[in-house]
């Protein structure tokens, strides 16, 4: 049995952290009052790129997360010039950039489907603190995007958010873009950084499926986690911490269908499969419940988000 | 004073909202964005060796060149039809249903339920088979609809995610229980003891008739009844609506369960009419291409059979020229694309520029407006005001 928690956690802590980073980018930019729902597409164009980089440039998997994170920004800043440049509908252009990707990531991937990565993260084992019995191993002999999504990341988000005037302005522009453009904050310049930040974690986490999660590329490799990451920050109320820990919850349910397949249990593994879209769901209802009438929780969202911003006069 | 600026330069355009966009424009606007993401992605292709264009004259020519072209093209239009009715209904509500490939799925999947368990006459069974499907999509949008309808929760996130828990069910079904064990190698279920009629010789059934008739019903509901008036209402303004008494809740969960049975009802015609069999693979993205039809049609139910008709030419192209380089997946690339301009098209039709009106003024009438306004300046300043309101 314990061996059986411990595959829990252990996958639970890899597939939490790419919707971590998913999720971390995405906060930012909906907090800057833009909503990115192509961050399927972008966790997708990171994916195969950050592996064709590997096998093209260099097997080092710096150089693939290097690219991945330049695709994710490129298309984060395409995002922005169709959204916070020309105004467009973010709906329409998240799903336009979730298909683009999806796509473009398909086509590309062809010639390197199904091969493993040339090379992947190789684990860092923080000293000391890996000998703590039971959770040193699982916590710190891990990669480098593991440490970052969880203990780099996270605090860094809520020290810019809420500890600096910059984040301050960053909410303002998401909550009252009139009021912060009055104030003389950039409205529409704050949003395009943040949007391109968003598409930059994303490609990160894309990285991280292909050069550690499963070392490999096969078409549809995201598998709905940028749809589950937007969930997430929804469920999360927009706030860095409970992202991490809906994620957290999130990378258990998925690591029980595997732990379940391997384990043999009875259920069929079809259904151990939509455990993580079913419990997504779920986590998408369950504030509510929680609070019943009391609707300030969902309220939480950032009041200007999704509606873009042109100063008229 | 209110034009009365001495120091800065007003530039005298300034952009305002519109309050309607002419039908042409939108029109012309979303030719355009279909045609510059063409020019973009064959860029994009030419730089990897491929042409585009040449390569879509020969799909083209393939597929309207003969009878049979032309058939496979109306085929395809017809899920394309369904599900961009689906989407285009709850896009009349500011509601997306981004569901509609999930709902696809289990229309199918409750069509070939039934099919494969119950026996009976034909014309009978059809009708059973029918709603069974229009059934299925709508209890896959029933938990979507009620969270966001009494709750306000995200029904893009929620109908989305439910995709892939069909995908996953309909697998399931179609390799486990319900598996051809005649012939395994098609991972699918046997072929339904029912089908969709089909006219003389040809491969067209009667399903393909069904999404028209829809199509107009629906156009007719949104023009000239009561409930599409509050639809169109509850769409602008959800608050007016409200106001006015209107019950924005249950016509909110009914038109997302409604959408949900169109786009089952087109799964129930794809399994029985078209495919015969149900598999996971079912669904073409018709889904997903649903939405870049609606949004193309603006969510009117009469243009969405012209934009299905569009995306089916182009799926086909991409399904015809799969050896040449061309595949599914570029065309899925270019359909992200072409829903990107016509987002940054339409955007920019709700805005244009207005010449601000500045009464000129000389400065004599511009002294004289000082002196009644601010009696006793001191005579330096009013010299000081005219030459520099003069520049």
């Amino acid at each position: 049995m314990n061996s059986v928690l411990m595959g829990v956690l252990v996958s639970a802590i890899s597939a939490g952290t790419v919707i971590i980073l998913a999720a971390l980018g995405e906060l930012l930019a909906e907090r800057s009052g833009v909503q990115n729902l192509g961050l399927e597409g972008i966790i997708a164009m990171g994916a195969v790129t950050a592996i064709l980089a590997e096998s093209r440039i260099a097997p080092n998997p710096y150089i693939g997360l290097l690219i991945a994170i330049l695709v994710g920004l490129i298309l984060g800043a395409v995002f922005a010039f169709a959204t916070v440049t020309f105004k467009a509908n973010q709906v329409l252009c998240g799903l336009g950039m979730a298909f683009l990707g999806n796509g473009l990531s398909a086509k590309l991937g062809t010639s390197i489907s199904g091969l493993p990565a040339p090379s992947t993260f190789e684990t860092i084992r923080i000293p000391l603190l890996a000998e703590i019995p039971f959770i040193g191993n699982l916590l710190f002999n891990q990669s480098l995007l593991v440490y970052l999504a969880y203990f780099v990341f996270p605090p860094l988000v809520y020290f810019l958010l809420y500890q600096t005037r910059h984040g301050m302005h960053v909410r303002a522009v998401g909550d009252n873009p009139a009021t912060a453009d009055v104030c003389g904050i950039p409205v529409n310049k704050i949003r395009f950084i943040y949007t391109c930040v968003g598409g930059a974690f994303a490609g990160m986490s894309g990285a991280y499926i292909t050069l550690a999660y499963t070392p490999s590329w096969v078409e549809g490799i995201a598998g709905g986690r940028g749809w589950i990451a937007i969930a997430l920050v929804i469920f999360g109320a927009w706030k860095p911490l409970p992202v991490v820990f809906g994620a957290l919850l999130f990378g258990g349910v998925t690591s029980l269908g595997f732990v379940g397949q391997l384990q043999d249990w009875a259920i069929p593994s079809a259904y151990l499969s939509m455990l993580p879209y079913l419990s997504t769901i779920a986590l998408m209802i369950f504030p509510v419940l929680l609070k019943g009438k009391n609707l300030r929780r969902i309220s939480a969202s950032p009041a200007g988000l999704g509606q873009p911003y042109l100063r008229e006069g | 004073m209110k034009n009365f600026s001495v120091f800065s330069f007003n530039f005298p355009w300034k952009i305002q909202r519109r309050q309607s966009v002419p039908v042409w424009l939108n029109v012309l606007v979303r030719l355009l964005a279909v045609l510059l993401a063409f020019l973009v992605v064959g860029f994009f292709l030419k730089l990897g060796g491929i042409n585009l264009f040449s390569l879509l004259q020969k799909a083209f020519k393939q597929i309207l060149g003969n009878f049979y072209g032309v058939q496979q093209a109306i085929i395809l239009a017809t899920p394309l039809l369904m599900t961009g009715l689906s989407v285009a209904l709850c896009m009349r509500m500011s509601l997306w249903n981004i569901g509609a490939e999930g709902q696809f799925l289990i229309g199918a999947f409750m069509a070939t339920g039934v099919a494969l368990n119950f026996n009976g006459p034909l014309p009978v069974m059809l009708v059973i088979i029918f709603l069974a499907g229009a059934l299925g999509g709508l209890l896959w949008t029933l938990v979507p609809a009620l969270v966001r309808t009494f709750w306000n929760v995200n029904e893009i996130i929620t109908t989305l995610l439910l995709n892939f828990v069909a995908v996953f069910l309909v697998n399931y079904f179609a390799i486990g229980p319900w598996r051809d064990k005649t012939a395994p190698t098609l991972s699918a279920t046997p072929r339904l003891p029912y089908e969709l009629p089909t006219f003389g010789d040809t491969y067209l059934h009667i399903g393909i008739i069904i999404p028209i008739i829809a199509a107009i019903l629906l156009a007719l509901a949104f023009k000239s009844t009561k409930l599409g008036y509050e639809i169109r209402i509850i769409g602008t303004n959800r608050r007016v609506a409200e106001f006015a008494g209107m019950p924005v809740r249950e016509r909110m969960l009914l038109v997302m369960l409604l959408s949900g049975a169109i786009a089952g009802i087109g799964g129930m015609i794809e399994v029985t009419g078209t495919v015969h069999r149900l598999s996971g693979l079912l669904s073409n993205n018709y889904g997903f291409l649903g939405i870049i039809v609606a949004a193309l049609a603006n969510g009117s139910p009469i243009a969405v059979i012209f934009t299905s008709i569009l995306l089916a030419l182009l799926l086909n192209a991409g399904i015809v020229l799969q050896a040449q380089g061309l595949s599914v997946n570029t065309v899925i690339a270019i359909n992200g694309v072409i829903l990107i301009f016509a987002a940054i098209g339409e955007s920019i039709t709700h805005y244009h520029l207005v010449r601000i009106e500045v009464p000129q003024k000389s400065v004599e009438a511009n002294a004289q407006v000082l002196e009644s306004e601010c009696p006793g300046l001191p005579e330096k300043q009013v010299q000081y005001i005219k030459t520099e309101s003069g520049k």
